[in-house]
Formats: structure tokens, C-alpha cells, sequence
């Protein structure tokens, strides 16, 4: 039997041969190691049971009540989409979200959608009045949902991930690097979403 | 601990990780060879970047009407233009999201950016640089590779622009 320090030990060197074999490709021998150019994530895959959580939110209008804090699992039986973002106010999340706000039937139909970052509430409801957002923004400061979705990043803010949640509770589709500024990326998201709006 | 048990357990924690976790690849960062790719102009008309990338220095700035660093950023570019702009290839990559060719054209007419205006609704530019965000800017060397990128309405460019003519 492996002891758990040894095991830790594996893990981690097996981690960093994973990160650093992307990288290996493209550094000469003289080069001085970068920053990794790989990242592993985790998180649910489709098919997959998405799971809950309770976060509180706000939007374009103000705080929500602390006693109707978003709630996943109250949502079943509708399509719901997760944007992860990094933050509130930065240039590739206004990128996101206007384009989320400015498409907001065509992409999204009937869907609820939703975006998670570690921001508080106040700087939310500045950033929803300031690209009058339709929908709402969770604010999740230690991460915890985002970890449990694979879209905990580094240095205290998200990636940028999105999933939707079919009306069973399960991941219909998900994508863990979304690019706020591919145009095909959008078109990806809609056609999933209306997948997931024809599925029983 | 024991080779055999150690070669055990790399296996497992790597099947683990290649099984449960997936790798997601980074883009071409300072250091890389810039991509060659061709996106379209606002007519819709193909433009290959590999008739700039290799023989001259090269800045591509991402950007969008609506934002709001780019808006910050443009005096830095406009003068680095004025400056450069005979040795460098100024290129700006509109985006393309939420920013439709009309408001685009305005924008051109209103504005005159410092650069060649290049509309890439395919977003093959912004997958193969990893765009993350508008105002990415990225300069170029005449030997193709990466000397500069950056975000943001306030970013270094005439230092990073005198290392890709020198280079």
C-alpha cells in the first residue's frame, strides 16, 4: 500500500508531467520555462448531474432578497445556463455579457441564464445597469460553486465557462474554455441551448 | 517509497487525471510563433496575415466599438502608428460581437482608427491568438514571433514596438 504522503507526492509530479508536456513542444532549450500552457480542469461532464447550489444574486435592478437566494434544483424542468466570468467590469467579460445582452432572445429563447462571479453584489448591480443586463449575476466570493463546476481559476477569480443544464438536472453541454470573443462561440451556445430546449 | 510502487501510482494519478480532467491548451503567448491565419475585411473579402507576419513587424489590436479600453487605448495607438507606422503593420481585428458591420463603418467614418480595419465573424483570429478579451494587443516581430501582448486602456507598446523593429 501507497502511503499518503507518497501518493500526494505521485499526484503532483504526475500533475506537473501533464502541465509541462504541452509546454515542452515549445520551448527551445534555452528558454527559461513560462507559465504552464495547459490547465486541467474538472467539473461535470455532460450527462452528468449538475449540482445545486444556493448563491444570492442581482441584476440591473437592485439586491435580491436575502430570503430568495438563487436556487438551481428550483429551476427543473426549464434549460439553464451558467456563465462563468472573471469579473465584473474587465474588457473579455464586457465582451460576454453584451454580446448575452444583445442577443438575449435569439440566443437564449426561454432558457434562464445566469452569471457567476466572485464579485459582491454592489459591483453586480453596477455591472448590470451599465450593459442593462436582463438577467441575473450570482455573486460566489469563495468559489465554491465555481470549483464545483471546474471553473475555479487562479487568483481568486473564475474562468470563463459555460454550461447549460438540461431541464432533468443534467448537463446537456458545457464549455470550459469559452472564448468572449469568438463569434462561433455564441453560435455553439445556441444551438445547445435549443437542443436542450427540444429534449423531454 | 518503492520503483515499482512509485511507477504504480504516477500511472494511476495519470489515468486519473487523463480520464476525469481534461487538458485545455493555452494560446501562442511572448516567445511563440504568431499564427498565420486569413480573416475578412468589412466587405467580406479574404485577407491573409501571412503577407505581414514574417516579413514585417506586425501589431494586432482585438477590438470592439463598444469598448471602452480600446476607446482608452487609441491615442497610445494612434501615435505608435504615427510613429511606426512605416515599418509596422497596424492591424485592428474587430471582434465582431455585439458589433454589427454598420456600427463598425461609423465607427471608421467618426474615428479613423490607426490601423488596416479587418472583421473577423469567423473568429478564426480570436481561437488561434486566444483572444480573451478586446484590447488584446499583439505585436509582432519581422520574424513572426511574439515580442508583446496585453490588455487594457493603458498598455506599453512603443518599448514592445522598438524590440520587434529591432529584433
Amino acid at each position: 500500500m501507497i502511503n499518503p504522503v507518497a501518493r500526494r507526492g505521485a499526484v503532483a509530479l504526475a500533475l506537473s508531467v501533464a502541465l509541462t508536456t504541452a509546454a515542452a513542444g515549445q520551448d527551445t532549450a534555452a528558454a527559461p520555462l513560462g507559465p504552464p500552457t495547459a490547465i486541467v480542469v474538472s467539473g461535470p461532464e455532460q450527462g452528468m448531474k449538475a449540482p445545486d447550489f444556493l448563491l444570492p444574486w442581482a441584476d440591473k435592478n437592485g439586491v435580491g432578497p436575502d430570503d430568495a437566494q438563487f436556487s438551481l434544483a428550483a429551476f427543473r424542468g426549464q434549460v439553464v445556463v451558467l456563465a462563468f466570468y472573471p469579473g465584473d467590469f474587465t474588457p473579455g467579460c464586457t465582451a460576454e455579457m453584451q454580446t448575452f445582452a444583445d442577443r438575449y432572445q435569439a440566443l437564449f429563447g426561454d432558457a434562464v441564464v445566469v452569471g457567476i462571479s466572485t464579485n459582491d453584489l454592489d459591483s453586480h448591480v453596477k455591472f448590470a445597469q451599465s450593459l442593462g443586463l436582463p438577467f441575473r449575476l450570482l455573486s460566489d466570493p469563495k468559489q465554491r460553486v465555481s470549483d464545483k463546476y471546474g471553473a475555479k481559476g487562479t487568483e481568486g477569480h473564475n474562468r470563463r465557462v459555460v454550461y447549460v443544464i438540461g431541464k432533468n438536472g443534467k448537463v446537456a453541454w458545457r464549455e470550459m474554455q469559452f472564448v468572449a470573443t469568438d463569434p462561433k462561440g455564441y453560435d455553439r451556445l445556441h444551438a445547445a441551448i435549443a437542443a436542450a430546449e427540444a429534449a423531454k | 517509497m518503492a520503483p515499482r510502487f512509485r511507477r504504480r501510482a504516477l500511472a494511476l494519478a495519470a489515468l486519473a487525471f487523463s480520464a476525469a480532467a481534461p487538458l485545455l491548451a493555452q494560446g501562442p503567448g511572448k516567445g511563440d510563433q504568431a499564427p498565420v491565419i486569413a480573416v475578412h475585411d468589412l466587405d467580406g473579402q479574404p485577407v491573409d496575415l501571412g503577407q505581414w507576419i514574417g516579413h514585417k513587424p506586425v501589431l494586432i489590436e482585438f477590438w470592439a466599438t463598444w469598448c471602452t479600453s480600446c476607446q482608452a487605448l487609441m491615442p497610445t495607438v494612434r501615435a505608435a502608428a504615427a510613429k511606426y507606422g512605416a515599418q509596422v503593420e497596424f492591424l485592428g481585428i474587430n471582434v465582431t460581437v455585439a458589433d454589427p458591420k454598420a456600427q463598425v463603418r461609423q465607427f471608421i467614418a467618426e474615428e479613423h482608427p490607426p490601423y488596416r480595419v479587418l472583421y473577423d465573424d469567423e473568429g478564426v483570429s480570436q481561437r488561434a491568438f486566444d483572444v480573451a478579451a478586446t484590447s488584446y494587443v499583439v505585436i509582432i516581430d519581422r520574424a513572426g514571433r511574439i515580442v508583446y501582448t496585453g490588455t487594457g486602456g493603458s498598455q506599453p507598446l512603443e518599448s514592445a514596438l522598438r524590440r520587434a523593429i529591432a529584433n
